[in-house]
């Protein structure tokens, strides 16, 4: 079951994944993008840990919307509204649980995925954070359906995430202002999609780490 | 990095540079709250209060545009970054009263996306807010869908009416349908002839070939196609006009309101040029000039080359265009 403490490890394991990838997040960004897409996420998880750190609730809806709120007050373009909508919508799912087993986080991963869908044209293709997001909550909820384990899901959900990254090299931006410089923005991985996949990496960590 | 800036600690860049800039315009702007800038004297809760966001690494926009006769509050974000929706809605909780807010949000994704989380908890809230967005960017390369064009300049004119007519006691129907009005009449098209850096990453943010200009080129660098060898002042001024023209619909007969907006580098006498050279080609139209304007509104850092905007005015545009501010970026008397 991810409890609260285990869902405080995951996104600790994560920040630590984005923390230690900071310099190859910025340097895919500044092909088409500003740059600066390190120094962002490194501030957002930056935000989470003092987040967590100050929250008292035990409850998961409050907890998982005090990240997204946190991850929201990031001032870095649309990183702090669309990682924020994607806490504060499993929030919204995550309602009452004191704990998800491995088919309530499938689906609050879903709920998540959803808010996000909601806040961007961007689809499936379009060289952008989607592109590790839509098959790691596909594949998450593949594994639960199969009744797999919440390691299990977040196995799966990572190993997607990271082939969903990988395969953004051989695309061209359809998105974002990487999108300006066409085909120029093949043969690398997306920041934004190889930021998701990091996250994914973080919680499958923190909840092996906090068995 | 090749990078030559007087800049500091990356990390305290727009710290930094809101501190300077509230020094610098001390009788008109101020910080409060979480780097909010707001007018140094309010304006009476009675009338319609005007906000904007968006990124920093612009200046004078956006915050340059505070002050009497445009907004009053201006939300900076990061170096070329939306700010979060957080303070925007934080903002929006300041900017409220019963005559109500209007916001003025740039077409950026992060800037819309803030601003849509934040206009959805101001709702929640029973706040009074409108929102109008700029997208009057030509060089969007699919022009059917306006969700693609992006908000370049233009901002500033419509914060300009739409202050005027808040500060004139009109409603938030009024000033938002007036803003709307704006928008819709106005059309920016840039050019660039050097690159920039991003000031706090030191990342190139626009390549442009030595001998080469690029029309359609973004506030961020992005290119919008249209790479040609550089031409004189008289000669890119008559082909931006005329892009400008053709989406505005402008006929004989029209009035314009013009502006020459330097971005960075290129000078004050380029754009006097340049403005000089479209007066020329719209009198060979039989279009009128109703009114130009000049110099650095909404930078990119030292990119050199200029947006050039057009908006076909009526007498209400003009007289609201025409009306008294004080603001660090533009006054009127």
């Amino acid at each position: 079951m991810v409890t609260c403490e285990r869902w405080v490890a995951m996104v600790r394991a994560a920040a630590g994944q984005v923390r230690a990838s900071q310099e190859l997040l910025s340097n895919l960004d500044s092909h088409g993008g500003d740059g600066d897409h390190g120094t962002t996420m490194v501030r957002a998880m930056n935000c989470i840990e003092q987040a967590v750190a100050q929250d008292r609730s035990s409850s998961m809806p409050d907890l998982l919307r005090a990240i997204g709120w946190a991850v929201m007050g990031v001032d870095g373009g649309a990183t702090g509204p669309l990682f924020g909508t994607f806490f504060m919508s499993m929030s919204d799912a995550a309602s009452g649980d004191a704990a998800l087993d491995a088919r309530g986080l499938a689906a609050a991963f879903a709920a998540g995925l959803a808010g996000v869908q909601k806040r961007t044209r961007a689809r499936v293709g379009d060289k952008t954070m989607l592109d590790a997001l839509v098959p790691a909550v596909e594949a998450a909820q593949a594994a639960a359906d199969c009744g797999g384990s919440v390691e299990d899901v977040l196995r799966s959900a990572f190993e997607a995430a990271r082939a969903g990254a990988e395969g953004t090299s051989a695309l061209q931006a359809r998105f974002g202002r990487a999108k300006n410089i066409g085909e120029k923005s093949i043969g690398q991985p997306d920041a934004g999609a190889t930021s998701v996949s990091l996250l994914f990496k973080g919680f499958l960590e923190g909840v092996t780490s906090h068995a | 990095m090749a990078m030559k800036k007087f800049i500091n600690d990356p990390d305290h860049l727009v710290n930094e540079l809101l501190a300077g800039f509230v020094l610098a315009n001390a009788n008109k702007v101020a910080l409060t709250g979480n780097n909010l800038v707001v007018r140094a004297q309010p304006k009476p809760a009675n009338k319609v209060a005007v906000v904007t966001l968006g990124g920093s690494g612009h200046e004078p926009a956006l915050s340059g545009f505070v002050g009497e006769g445009m907004l009053d509050i201006s939300v900076p974000g990061e170096i070329f970054a939306a700010p979060g929706p957080p303070r925007v809605f934080e903002a929006l909780k300041l900017a409220n009263r019963d005559a109500g807010a209007l916001l003025v949000v740039l077409n950026h994704e992060g800037d819309v996306m803030t601003a849509g989380i934040a206009m959805e908890m101001a709702e929640k809230e029973g706040l009074n807010v409108k929102q109008v967005l700029t997208h009057e960017d030509i060089s969007a390369p699919s022009r059917q869908d306006p969700r693609d064009r992006r908000g370049l300049v233009g901002c500033f004119p419509v914060i300009k009416v739409a202050g005027a007519a808040a500060e004139q006691g009109r409603p938030l129907d009024e000033c938002l349908a007036i803003a709307e009005r704006m928008e819709r009449n106005m059309a920016t098209l840039a050019v660039a002839v050097t690159g920039a850096t991003h000031p706090s990453t030191g990342s190139v943010i626009a390549e442009v070939p030595e001998a080469d200009m690029i029309v359609g080129m973004g506030q961020h660098g992005e290119a919008g196609g249209g790479q040609q060898p550089l031409k004189s002042a008289d000669e890119t001024a008559a082909i931006m006009i005329d892009a400008l023209c053709e989406d505005l619909g402008a006929k004989a007969g029209d009035r314009l309101l013009v502006m020459i907006n330097g971005v960075g580098s290129t000078t004050l006498m380029e754009q006097y040029l340049v403005l000089n050279g479209v007066k020329k080609a719209l009198d060979a139209k039989g279009i009128g000039l109703a009114r130009a304007i000049a110099g650095e509104f909404l930078t990119v850092q030292e990119m050199g080359g200029f947006q050039m905007f057009a908006a076909k005015m009526d007498d209400e545009l003009l007289a609201l265009w025409d009306a008294p501010c004080n603001t660090p970026a533009l006054v009127v008397k």
